[in-house]
């Protein structure tokens, strides 16, 4: 394996799981608290129980986010120091606010573990609130780093050097909007339906339910609203890119030559070489509408970009097409939540609608993964848009497949004893008795 | 502004030496336990630590992203020649976090326990080594400067530079230095029984440090390693590291007569005198490679963002510091109550 795979491989590696734990630990708080809220307002013990619960899945998630989140404020470097190098001055400002942010969860998260019966109640509770909002903004200021990467701002690249450096436009790049919405957004539905789908499960299989669908309900609400909103900020996120990385665009829609009038494709499989896509469904015009509001705008195709600057066309179009549908299938189960709460309460009773949202519990982060396919590979080969090339910011280490095995297996076995835990720590809470007060 | 940002780089490192030090010492201390005490220690460690280790190991979070922002030359010669123990100290303190919160956070307290506890104590004892050699590595005078490492092997750019006796040296000397200081904080937050058992750790620790620390300078200066030749005639590292090394006795009567204040206090003091010694000497140029030093202030970044980096971390500075500070009085406050 070339050094450049295997760097490339490590990063999308880790950031695969980091993004996992991530999201759940910036998620769960918002949960935890709304649980706790309940529990001060009712008193009743099952809430209690339900808060302490999801507190200790926050304590193991912020931990393993936090130290995947430290591997990669190291591998950034190790593997791209030339990249660093130079976007290390012009990013660092997220970064040191998000280190900020960081720090603030951590003493918060302190507080709010140890704190129970030590410190005022209302107080104790509003720690909770702290974890959530300051991991939200650690997320968001990350995702602008990321942003810069697609929509460089903040600088002037003059003969290859990065002048007059402005980092609070850097910061603010005309991506950061955009992209920190529709990923804020994401982590609530991919963390909403996988508390929700397990804890479904849980009342399907008729363990604990009074407990379980308290805990359903609470997930699920948080999920169904993220998951509705999510096409309107998806929109703005397509009308962006199809003006700043129309090349990128292409490689979503395996949009190949340039036409007025575009037709959008669902599904198909893409044939690089004849340079088709086969067994679509075609919908005229609609690409010209999504990306530009006119069913007769011209929209760019992967021909008129040189061969070396377009991504992995293949890749991009079916992560895209798996994010978009499975949004959309989420976006459906959202709607049959609220009809199920407002309309149909029978619907509650009935075990294939557990079933159907156990079912839908990894659906959320799959597509979300795959929205960082399209976000990633659909940039490449730039490490940054336009300035600088991936394999231009490698180590010049060799062998960096070592280390590449050496972090499979280790995330490897740290997702496994994570699910374990988890399943563990379910496990231990349908085996407690709750007394009723 | 260079001045507010090299002030915070510098209480970032003193606070992640000193602090996450105390972290993995009290791992080092459980390894080197007997059955009985390793129990007490790992209640002690959950009460005393469980609140704020956390925030303990995002100073080298903080310390890292200053580096890249401020310093990006100098960091991205660090990164190049140190990328093994790097990884490796990465790795350890993935596997140190995650054992951590699973020994504390598990549903069940079964045999599962066993293997979270050596994975804890383990990856104690290897981390603060592999920082260590890292440190040692950016003084050995064995770097490869980037511009030249294409004359030179695999081996001379990517593991001379770390790989030598001086650098191992200086990893064991921060290991026991962990030790040290774990002892030293944890003798004031326990009862009578277990206080005994904590000083025999702390003269044992104190021993091995003061005696590493002598073979490391010593090789050094037998070696004839530039920075520890130039460090013994700098008059002041050298009063610096032996005004410490006198700092022991008045350290050791405060443990003594129970003024944990104190001993804590001297116990930082110490610490951040060995860091002043190791960073007087050459200052600015801490980073010794085989053709020279390097100054990590080369290359300045310009003004615009050494100043948005000075303002966000005054603002981040005024957020977390009374923040932490609450959260150590907060729990400390209760433990004395609770008596």
């Amino acid at each position: 394996m070339e050094n450049i795979d295997a760097a490339r491989l490590q990063m999308a590696f880790t950031l695969i799981f980091h993004i996992v734990f991530a999201c759940i630990g910036m998620v769960m708080p918002f949960f935890m608290v709304v649980s706790h809220k309940k529990w001060l307002n009712t008193r009743n013990p099952i809430y209690l129980t339900l808060t302490k619960s999801w507190q200790k899945g926050v304590a193991i998630f912020f931990v393993t986010g936090a130290v995947s989140g430290t591997a990669l404020s190291f591998e950034l470097g190790l593997l791209w120091p030339e990249f660093m190098k130079h976007a290390g001055p012009i990013i660092g400002m997220p970064f040191s606010l998000e280190g900020a942010a960081f720090f603030v969860e951590a003493l918060a998260l302190g507080f709010y573990l140890y704190g129970w019966k030590r410190i005022p109640e209302k107080f104790h509770w509003f720690t909770g609130i702290i974890v959530g909002v300051s991991g939200v903004m650690s997320g968001i200021l990350v995702v602008s780093a990321n942003a810069w990467m697609n929509a460089p701002s903040g600088f002037d690249y003059i003969d290859g050097e990065f002048l007059n450096i402005d980092p609070v436009k850097a910061l603010l790049n005309p991506a950061w909007f955009t992209q920190a919405l529709h990923m804020t957004l994401a982590a609530f539905t991919a963390t909403g339906f996988a508390v929700a789908g397990i804890h479904a499960y849980q009342v399907y299989k008729k363990r604990n339910v009074e407990l379980h669908k308290k805990a359903f309900k609470i997930a699920i609400t948080f999920a169904a609203v993220a998951a509705m909103l999510q096409p309107l900020s998806g929109d703005l996120s397509a009308k962006d890119i199809a003006k700043r990385q129309p090349v990128k665009l292409a490689a979503m829609e395996a949009h190949y030559e340039t036409k007025k009038g575009a037709p959008l494709y669902i599904g198909g499989i893409v044939d690089s070489a004849k340079q088709e896509v086969n067994y679509k469904i075609e919908i005229p015009n609609a690409l010209s509408f999504l990306a530009f509001g006119d069913f007769n705008a011209e929209v760019k195709g992967l021909n008129d970009f040189p061969k070396d600057e377009q991504p992995n066309v293949a890749m991009v179009h079916y992560a895209f097409q798996t994010m978009v549908g499975l949004g959309s299938l989420l976006m459906l189960a959202g709607i049959i939540f609220f009809v199920a709460k407002f309309k149909k309460k029978s619907w509650f009773d009935l075990p294939k609608f557990w079933l159907l949202f156990s079912l839908l519990a990894p659906m959320g982060f799959i597509a979300l993964e795959a929205g960082w396919i399209v976000t990633e590979v659909g940039r490449q080969p730039w490490i940054i848009h336009n300035i600088m090339k991936t394999k231009d910011a490698v180590t010049p280490m060799p062998g960096i497949v070592f280390s590449l095995y050496i972090y499979i297996a280790v995330y490897t076995i740290l997702t496994i004893a994570v699910t374990w835990l988890m399943a563990r720590q379910i496990k231990f809470l349908n085996s407690i008795k709750i007394d009723q007060a | 502004m260079i001045y507010v940002v090299l002030a915070f780089l510098a209480v970032s490192l003193l606070l992640y030496v000193l602090l996450a030090g105390a972290d993995f010492g009290a791992g080092i201390i459980e390894l080197f336990s007997s059955k009985e005490n390793q129990a007490i220690n790992k209640k002690t460690v959950y009460q005393v630590m469980g609140p704020v280790w956390e925030a303990n190991h995002i100073w080298i979070i903080i310390l890292i992203v200053i580096l890249w922002i401020a310093f990006p030359h100098y960091y991205n010669i660090l990164v190049l020649a140190l990328h093994i123990p790097l990884t490796l100290v990465l790795l350890g303190i993935t596997l140190r976090g995650v054992a951590f919160v699973f020994r504390y956070y598990d549903a069940y307290k079964d045999s599962s326990q066993i293997l979270y506890d050596w994975m804890f104590k383990t990856s104690s004892l290897v981390t603060p080594i592999f920082l260590g050699l890292t440190m040692g590595g950016v003084v050995s005078g064995d770097i490869i400067n980037p511009s030249q490492m294409e004359q030179h092997s695999f081996l001379e750019v990517y593991v001379h530079s770390w790989l030598n006796v001086f650098s191992i040296l200086t990893g064991f000397f921060y290991a026991a230095l962990c030790a040290f200081l774990a002892s030293v904080f944890l003798i004031g937050e326990v009862d009578d029984f277990s206080k005994t058992m904590y000083m025999r750790k702390a003269s044992i620790a104190t021993i091995v440090v003061v005696s590493l620390g002598f073979i490391t300078l010593l090789y050094g200066y037998f070696t004839n390693i530039t920075f520890v030749v130039d460090f013994i005639g700098n008059i002041y590292s050298i009063s610096a590291i032996i005004l410490s090394g006198i700092l022991l006795f008045p350290l050791w009567q405060s443990i003594k007569t129970g003024r944990r204040i104190i001993s804590r206090a001297l116990a930082g003091l110490q610490i951040f005198l060995i860091l002043f010694a190791a960073t007087i000497t050459h200052f600015p140029n801490i980073l010794f490679t085989t053709t020279g030093s390097i100054s990590i202030l080369e290359q300045p970044v310009p003004d615009s963002v050494m100043n948005v980096l000075g303002i966000s971390l005054l603002i981040g500075g005024f957020l977390i510091i009374p923040g932490l500070f609450h959260l150590l009085k907060s729990f400390k406050l209760i433990k004395i109550l609770e008596r």
